[in-house]
């Protein structure tokens, strides 16, 4: 069964979003666990089911990057001194950036805590990059960017044939006695594949103009100046939202989502100079739509959960209590393996 | 190859504008901003990003992408998307900045654009690197290209060294740009190099360029060096090259069919 990519998207976005909400290591790890869980029993035998495994590991590093730092470039003060690095004298104008010095376990803690937070959100990138097929996503493009999006096809069917054609160009060389190395190496092989590529794209493109490719139906005068003020004006609210948002001069919010609409209505206007079909278009059934919501649920629950729990103190430390309402609604997140089973 | 016209010129200026503001939102962020803690302004800029990039790309593609250009798009992001992952891993060697400049230079600065963008987004489609980090790669990987379309129109000896500058001085404000969008996000509160709201533009500055010297200077300075061997190495031949493939695709069919 084929879910819309971005129905997936939406679920993991939302599992993050909730992620994001908390530090409690208890919620991370059941967040970790869910997600790990959907992963397993849902991702088909696909070349990029295997990113899951990249990302734990991209994870793994973060927070070994965080504790480290927060050792050696100073961190949270707090009554529990573990031990004293020795510290190296900087300069006035260093503005209190410090190289060694006391290791607080407050301050161990609370970086482990954001590392978790970081890497469970990683996690869950990670999780719709497994789940969800990138070539159906490129579907879901809007269809102004129609040719944007036949160039990245091309670029996805031609990137296996260019290794086919550097391995003969190899071949061709050794064949003939050339065994250089290094930098000669680079354009002995470089020039050939790139001569063979272009040639390659020349042929395509004649091909594809034989095709009607390429081919737009003319649009009329008064929808391109519709398209160009629409999008204009969206990218001005984008601007003038972003200041509010950035300078605290007023609220932000209302202008960037007035921008957005207006941005999306040019997209709407501008597709009508393309007016194809899709060939099996993904559509957005009641399961993908469940998958979807699913996700969302955690998200909202713990946006607007004021649940002190969600964030547990490090100075003092306190063992962190588990959040039994979020923790309920993130359970929902799990509800895709009941729904692609069934299926 | 891709016409930048007017309107394009406006969308892709404002863009500009919107994006910088993205880049480097924590040297002027006011404190009381609600997204200035939680990590909340990456997470909105990597949402907002898509849709203007989206926009200016439509906007881009509005007059003129032919079949051609459409078939040297792909077929030069494959190439970037498949050289890319020879350096990954090995610190700081970045293999796909050397051909976005050469190709920008050849084609323009339109096509430099288009193609940063799809090279950067075929790669991630290819690896499974699709996350929030996309839009400000492809961002600024778009910017690059377009600037290499923008170098003053030298021949020669003095093109490659031009070139090859460019190539060491965009990928370290390349990378210094990504680090500062991240690095609030990155290390987190809580360290004395974390990026505090409260402090000056000058302070958080500073304690910017102490996190990239502890973390990431190794890689910038490593794509910097790379891409500056690359073009010198490469770039008398590829110039060549593309040039010679720019001139085979420049012939016109569809305007005598049209009868325009």
């Amino acid at each position: 069964m084929r879910l819309h990519s971005g129905a997936w998207w939406l679920w993991a976005l939302g599992l993050a979003t909730a992620a994001s909400r908390t530090t409690n290591p208890l919620m991370l790890g059941l967040i970790l666990a869910v997600a790990g869980v959907v992963v397993v029993t849902c991702r088909a035998t696909t070349p990029w089911a295997g990113t899951y495994g990249v990302f734990l590991k991209f994870g793994l590093l973060v927070i070994a990057l965080r504790v480290l730092l927060h050792v050696f470039l100073g961190g949270v003060a707090g009554p529990t001194t573990l031990f004293t690095l020795p510290q190296a004298p900087l300069p006035h104008w260093a503005q209190g950036i410090r190289i060694g010095g006391p290791v607080t376990a407050e301050g161990l803690v609370f970086a482990l805590y954001q590392g978790l937070l970081l890497a469970t959100i990683l996690s869950c990138v990670g999780a719709a990059n497994a789940l969800a097929n990138p070539k159906r996503l490129l579907r879901s493009l809007p269809a102004a960017l129609y040719e944007v999006s036949v160039a990245v096809v091309v670029a996805l069917t031609v990137a296996p044939q260019l290794v086919a054609s550097a391995r003969s160009v190899r071949r061709a060389r050794q064949l003939r006695g050339d065994t250089a190395r290094g930098a000669r190496a680079i354009r002995t092989m470089l020039v050939p594949v790139l001569e063979d590529a272009l040639e390659r794209s020349l042929v395509l493109a004649a091909s594809m103009d034989s095709r009607g490719y390429g081919r737009t139906a003319g649009i009329s005068k008064r929808d391109r100046v519709l398209t160009g003020a629409l999008v204009l004006a969206g990218l001005f609210g984008f601007c003038i939202g972003m200041y509010g948002l950035l300078a605290d001069a007023y609220s932000g919010w209302p202008l960037l989502v007035v921008g957005a609409v207006l941005a999306i209505a040019g997209l709407r206007v501008g597709a009508r100079r393309v007016p194809r079909t899709r060939y099996r278009p993904d559509r957005w059934t009641v399961k993908a739509a469940g998958v979807a919501l699913s996700g969302i649920a955690g998200a909202v629950v713990l946006v607007f959960s004021g649940d002190p729990a969600l964030s547990p103190t490090t100075v003092p430390l306190q063992a962190p209590e588990f959040p039994v309402l979020p923790a309920l609604a993130v359970l929902v997140a799990l509800l895709p393996v009941v729904i692609v089973r069934e299926a | 190859m891709i016409a930048i016209g007017r309107r394009s010129a406006v969308a892709l200026a404002v863009s500009g504008v919107i994006g910088l503001a993205a880049f480097t939102w924590p040297l002027f962020v006011a404190p009381s901003s609600d997204i200035a803690h939680a990590g909340d302004a990456p997470w909105t800029f990597a949402l907002l990003l898509p849709l203007v990039l989206a926009v200016v790309l439509a906007e881009l593609s509005e007059r003129g992408m032919d079949s051609k250009a459409i078939a040297m798009l792909g077929v030069l992001s494959a190439l970037g998307a498949a050289i890319r992952p020879l350096g990954a891993g090995t610190a700081g060697v970045e293999t796909i900045f050397f051909l976005m400049v050469l190709s920008g230079r050849v084609f323009g600065p339109g096509f430099g654009f288009v193609l940063g963008n799809t090279t950067l987004f075929a790669s991630a489609l290819l690896t499974g690197g699709v996350g929030p980090w996309l839009p400000y790669q492809m961002l600024g990987a778009a910017w690059v290209a377009l600037g290499a379309g923008l170098l003053p129109q030298w021949r020669g000896k003095a093109e490659i060294a031009l070139l090859a500058l460019y190539g060491v001085v965009s990928s370290l404000a390349y990378g210094f740009l990504l680090n500062l969008s991240f690095w609030p996000f990155a290390v987190g509160e809580g360290t004395s190099v974390s990026f505090d709201p409260n402090a000056s533009a000058g302070t958080n500055l500073l304690r910017l360029l102490a996190f990239t010297l502890a973390t990431s200077l190794g890689w910038d300075l490593g794509r910097a060096v790379t891409t500056a061997l690359l073009v010198v190495v490469t770039g008398p031949v590829l110039l060549r090259t593309l040039r010679r493939a720019s001139r085979k695709a420049s012939f016109t069919s569809a305007q005598i069919i049209d009868g325009k």
